[in-house]
């Protein structure tokens, strides 16, 4: 941040403060799109809170997110599944409230689940997705023969370096826990 | 047909949640009044990475960045065209996904370089918006080993979706 704003110094002073406020002015809209958007996916999760498919979706999934993030809080772990099944149907902007529950959820029982928050993140940032809607739509509207041609590419670039990461993870965490 | 399996999913719920007397429109409204307590808490994290990412890209040395790194990836098979791509992937969902529909326009929907920057963009994230958001609330400020790895893991995929590009 500091480099840039020097180098824009030099370049063109002028256009430094009415372009912060211009990005600023583009959050504030962002913000109210995403308001809008959480309004309707934040609903819809209530109601699958409520109907205990929650619940359902963690004792499906408890082993495997026992096993990659080491959490055995049930709450948790709920959050948890909800985000990375939202995070597999394509559902990015419905997967962000379940996900940042789940960190405030395991924020309260720091130390213990510092490992399953960065792991979260990594997950989260590496864009996991059975279908790339967005993207097939794109192709599909700029007249491509074969949209969905990109699906399996897509598919087999995304899973195997998210497979590579976490297995890095549990291997930087068992050093970790070796020296202590 | 991708289309229909959210709605459906949606509406499949809703039944369901009739069926278990659940009552809808209570849950409905609470969940929807939730998200005015969550968009407070991240905006001012989404407000300050953007602008970092806005200065920098600004300030030309996100161009100047591509220069120097386009060798080095071309030696890891990822073509110039999309180098941009890959190193404004991380910061900005928009303005890589305005990028894409430019470098599918210059080249053509079903070429190889466009289908490169179409997996790309499917098999990464904004890092730096996810971790900003995620993080804004929590006591852990110091995630920058994560992002570490997840910077790898994208530009990992990157290479994997050139690679995968060409043979399937």
């Amino acid at each position: 941040m500091i480099l840039s704003l020097f180098t824009l110094i030099i370049v063109s002073p002028n256009l430094i403060i009415s372009a912060m406020i211009d990005t600023s002015k583009s959050c504030v809209s962002l913000c109210i799109d995403l308001l809008a958007i959480y309004a309707v996916w934040l609903a819809i999760l209530e109601i699958v809170d409520k109907c205990g498919l929650g619940e359902k979706l963690a004792s499906l999934l408890y082993k495997p997110i026992k096993k990659i993030f080491k959490l055995t809080d049930k709450n948790q772990i709920k959050y948890v599944a909800m985000n990375l099944s939202c995070n597999l149907l394509g559902l990015g902007n419905a997967s962000t409230p379940s996900g940042i529950e789940a960190i405030r959820l395991m924020d309260k029982d720091l130390p213990k689940t510092r490992f399953a928050m960065l792991m979260l993140l990594v997950i989260n940032a590496m864009g996991l997705q059975l279908f790339p809607t967005t993207i097939i739509g794109l192709r599909a509207n700029l007249q491509s023969s074969n949209p969905s041609d990109i699906i399996l590419p897509t598919f087999l670039s995304t899973i195997i370096p998210t497979i590579i990461c976490v297995l890095f993870m549990h291997f930087v965490y068992k050093i970790k826990e070796k020296k202590k | 047909m991708s289309v229909y399996i959210i709605p459906i999913l949606i509406l499949i719920l809703i039944i369901y949640a009739t069926i278990k007397k659940v009552n809808v429109y209570n849950c409905f409204t609470c969940g929807a009044k939730k998200s005015f307590d969550l968009v407070l808490s991240i905006f001012p994290y989404i407000a300050s990475i953007m602008i970092c990412v806005m200065l920098f890209r600004l300030s030309g040395l996100a161009t100047f960045l591509v220069k120097i790194l386009s060798p080095l990836f071309n030696f890891l098979g990822i073509p110039t065209e999309v180098c941009e791509l890959v190193l404004l992937r991380p910061f900005t969902g928009s303005g890589s996904l305005s990028l894409l529909s430019d470098i599918i326009k210059t080249y053509g929907v079903d070429s190889y370089i466009s289908r490169c920057a179409c997996s790309i963009m499917g098999s990464s994230e904004t890092i730096f918006y996810v971790s900003s958001v995620y993080f804004a609330n929590s006591k852990i400020k110091n995630i920058t080993p994560a992002i570490l790895v997840a910077l790898f893991g994208n530009l990992f995929s990157a290479i994997l979706s050139c690679l995968f590009c060409k043979i399937i």
